[in-house]
């Protein structure tokens, strides 16, 4: 680096050549999220309604995953990665973001729907409404935005540490902070590169929360 | 108007929809005891894991106990200071941010440091060592800078939570601002600060793991060393001590904030 | 004497004979976990068609609980339910809640679907068509006095407490149900919202004729409301089932007693209605009317205020001689005086016109016909009359009530 570039002259020569690259694994970063958000809420949604009514198994159900969102994650990525199936690559990294993305998305579902004024399920259960057509039409509507900030923070959370998961072969823009050769020229612009690319992702999905919120919430709880 | 009779409230339960007593008391013994029994065996089946296994000299030399322990010291020193760090920073910039000149832009701070959580610490990590050097005080600051946002966010958010008719009435009695804030304030958002620093704990001691790329040792650096010399042995032994030290200190600090939760709360 | 005759045999806890029973009780008994003693412990009773039944007791005496076992949100530990005859005391819950309309005190709208929605919960569970369904809707909302067009796709969060109420009552409505429970319907209401929603169901229900269970815990709602109280005591043990009439006169013992409490003659001016009283007449002009003609009328009478009519007989203002001096000629006596205030319908019970009266001018609640054209007035002296009456009534039935005892 020569001292009479200054640092983001040269990050922007870097990204006019590089941003293709970049922008590459921006959106391979994107879709392995993406994938890794729907299984935990799919899984978390569900350990929720299935926990939130009994005590003890919503205490265990928070416990367990609450103990996945400590164990850190080099640690975590690379235990998985010995298991048979798993090994190194994308599948480890989306177990991983899985299992870290869980405990916001459970713990949202289980506040929701505990949260939903008695009252309310009780008219609906005295109106002849089954249990299922009360959890679909009444308790989670009513616990959907809590739901889905809960999404949405597990979402930001994926986004930062699927980073990390380009230690282990996993795709995205960890790739550019861990394929920087620190000492070389482009070192820098790299790790800039990968760093702001997935501040500039979390801002996007964090936006298109924003729409779906106002987009998928009754008019009458807003 | 009427409270609801006991015979609502037992109709409530029957009806399963009754939003039974959180369960935020004192854990039971056997709740206390469970993580770090656990904890203890995960340790001792490491142990013999290792003792019975014939290391070749790198093994020997990565798993040897004073080499785990000066890792393990390491860490800790990162994971203490970063924090003491972040509470210097992150709570009394909470206070001023919540304070009423600052409200306006309260929500927006609030936003930004959410979006915070998405940096990806390993990339700062790396810009401090390149920009700065690497090290044990580029890591320390590294650390403190991340998890700084979240605790103050979570400072922020515990503050303007307090119930303003509390405070009204408190003004109303003739309290200064200061007054309200160190006497009503303070003391309410104590459970707020208290899991701030155990978030700060447990953020910090996980990301202490990521220092062993940049020259500050830690027991993130047995993963490393086993991953980059093809030792996957020593790798799952680092992951493992990484993952047990991390859990016991998020134990501690659960136990602390337990503990140290105002009555009444 | 002769009004008691008709009414029900005391204490039993049974429906006259001539009555259709709608709902029938039979040692029904409710046990939750971990409690030493049931919550209900053997209710047998029978609650005729067509009428309020009001179930009233203190705190914790099992009201509640009698009540949602009827529609089995509390599944009772034994005993039998009888609707209309028939047994359901294990048919499929859901199926029986949409024969039962269902109005709780926090009234529990959906707040996430809008009014129209709310009002076709059942409706739509039971699979009506889309057209009956809104047809359904806007009679309903009309039926409880909301325009339709107005309120249909609002949401609950846009309406007043006593607006939320009335679709609570439309929504129990709307599958037309045979019976409706309702506990403590109007309890999270404020006090004058209160009256008028009383007033107005009551009105309904004269049109409608459900059979309801109305579980309070205030005496003086349930002598309002109810065709037939039933004071429940510790474990929902009936200590007086009965119209409220007879339990005012003759409580069944000191629990009962001590229950409806003091002031029990005011209390029964909760029985009586402004129709039932005769009214007084006072000086009324139409507003068209000169000065003079106001004057001479005033001097002609002993009453210190003339009352104004409009061109269709509805009450506007009260004028005295004061009045009229200050204003000078020419002034049309619509524009002058005091609104005239405290006025009440034939309907309204002795006692909110009592209410009315005390806060009014001339100490005077002014009676108007539905179409709100002036009929008379009550003043105290009517209503101290009738407590005078009552009590007279009270005291003949007292020895009465012995007499009854002691055939037995």
């Amino acid at each position: 680096m020569s001292d009479d570039i200054s640092w983001y002259e040269s990050f922007w020569t870097y990204l006019e050549f590089a941003w293709q690259d970049v922008l590459d694994l921006g959106v391979d970063h994107a879709v392995v999220v993406i994938i890794s958000v729907l299984i935990a809420t799919v899984t978390g949604v569900a350990l929720g309604v299935l926990t939130y009514r009994t005590e003890r198994p919503r205490e265990l159900v928070l416990a367990v995953t609450g103990t996945f969102l400590t164990i850190p994650s080099l640690a975590l990525f690379t235990l998985l990665i010995q298991l048979p199936l798993l090994g190194l690559g994308a599948k480890s990294v989306v177990v991983a973001l899985v299992m870290y993305g869980l405990l916001p998305i459970v713990r949202n579902t289980i506040v929701g729907l505990r949260e939903v004024d008695s009252a309310i399920v009780e008219s609906a259960q005295g109106m002849g409404m089954g249990r299922a057509a009360r959890l679909w039409r009444i308790e989670m509507p009513l616990a959907w935005p809590v739901v889905l900030t809960g999404i949405r923070v597990a979402t930001l959370l994926l986004i930062g540490i699927a980073a990390i998961g380009a230690y282990i072969n996993g795709p995205g823009l960890g790739e550019l902070i861990f394929g920087a050769s620190v000492g070389s020229a482009v070192a820098l612009n790299e790790v800039l590169a990968g760093t702001l690319g997935v501040i500039v992702l979390a801002i996007l999905f964090d936006f298109v929360y924003v729409v779906v919120t106002r987009l998928t919430t009754s008019k009458g709880i807003r | 108007m009427a409270a609801p009779s006991d015979a609502t409230k037992a109709a409530r339960l029957a009806s399963g929809a009754a939003l039974a007593a959180g369960s935020r008391g004192r854990r039971s013994l056997a709740n206390y005891l469970f993580m770090p029994v656990l904890l203890v065996l995960v340790l001792v089946f490491t142990y013999v894991s290792v003792s019975r296994r014939d290391l070749d000299s790198t093994e020997s030399k990565r798993l040897a106990f004073d080499f785990i322990l000066a890792r393990t010291q390491e860490h800790l020193e990162l994971t203490v200071l970063s924090t003491v760090l972040v509470l210097i920073i992150a709570i009394p910039f909470g206070i001023l941010l919540t304070r009423s000149f600052a409200r306006p832009i309260t929500p927006f701070a609030i936003a930004f440091f959410n979006i915070g959580q998405a940096v990806p610490t390993i990339g700062l990590l790396l810009i401090f060592a390149i920009v700065w050097s690497i090290g044990f005080v580029p890591t320390v600051v590294a650390l403190a800078a991340y998890t700084t946002l979240p605790v103050l966010r979570n400072t922020m958010v515990g503050l303007t939570q307090v119930d303003a008719s509390v405070i009204e009435s408190a003004r109303g009695m003739g309290m200064t601002k200061l007054a309200v804030l160190t006497r009503i304030e303070l003391p309410l958002a104590v459970p707020v600060i208290m899991a701030g620093l155990r978030t700060a704990l447990t953020i910090n001691v996980g990301t202490a793991t990521l220092g062993a790329f940049i020259g500050a040792g830690t027991l993130g650096s047995l993963i490393v060393s086993g991953y980059s010399s093809n030792r996957p042995f020593i790798t799952i032994v680092g992951g493992i001590l990484v993952a047990v030290l991390a859990l016991l200190i998020d134990y501690l600090a659960g136990i602390a904030e337990d503990a140290l939760r105002p009555r009444g709360l | 004497m002769t009004d008691t005759q008709d009414a029900v045999a005391p204490d039993s806890g049974t429906a006259p004979d001539g009555g259709k029973v709608e709902i029938r009780l039979e040692n029904l008994a409710k046990r939750f976990p971990g409690q030493d003693d049931p919550a209900v412990d053997d209710l047998t009773m029978e609650i005729p068609k067509g009428e309020i039944v009001i179930l009233v007791g203190p705190s914790g005496c099992g009201k509640t609980t009698t009540m949602k076992m009827i529609n089995r949100i509390i599944e009772p530990t034994s005993g039998r339910i009888f609707l209309d005859g028939e047994d359901v005391t294990d048919v499929n819950p859901d199926q029986l809640r949409r024969r039962i309309g269902y109005v709780i005190q926090q009234i529990g709208l959906f707040p996430h679907v809008s009014i129209a929605n709310n009002i076709a919960t059942v409706p739509k569970l039971l699979g009506w068509k889309k057209e009956r369904i809104s047809e359904r809707v806007d009679e309903l909302l009309e039926m409880v006095g909301m325009d339709p067009g107005q309120y249909r796709n609002r949401y609950p969060k846009e309406l007043s407490g006593g607006q939320r109420q009335r679709v609570g009552v439309a929504r129990a409505m709307s599958a037309d149900p045979d019976v409706m429970l309702m506990d403590e319907p109007f309890g999270a209401i404020d006090p004058i919202t209160r009256d008028r929603l009383q007033n107005e169901f009551l009105r309904l229900q004269e049109q409608i004729k459900k059979t309801i269970i109305f579980v309070t815990h205030d005496i003086d709602e349930a002598i309002k409301m109810g065709d037939r109280i039933a004071i429940l005591r510790e474990q929902s043990h009936i200590a007086q089932f009965d119209t409220p009439e007879r339990i005012l006169v003759n409580p069944a013992d000191d629990f009962v007693a001590d229950f409806i409490g003091r002031g029990a003659s005011l209390k029964r001016l909760s029985l009586s209605r402004v129709r039932d009283v005769e009214l007084h007449q006072w000086p009324t002009v139409e507003q068209g009317a000169s000065h003079d003609e106001v004057n001479r009328l005033l001097e002609g009478s002993d009453k210190s205020a003339v009352l104004v009519l409009d061109s269709e007989r509805r009450p506007v203002k009260w004028v005295n001689a004061d009045h009229l001096r200050r204003a000078g000629d020419g002034r049309p006596l619509s524009e002058l005086g005091l609104p005239a205030e405290a006025v009440v319908q034939p309907n309204a019970t002795l006692s909110d016109t009592l209410n009315e009266m005390l806060s009014a001018r001339y100490s005077t609640a002014i009676v108007v016909d539905s179409s709100n054209a002036y009929q008379g007035i009550v003043d105290i002296d009517t209503i101290n009359e009738t407590v005078r009456s009552l009590r007279r009534a009270e005291q003949g039935r007292l020895r009465g009530g012995d007499d009854e005892d002691e055939d037995r």
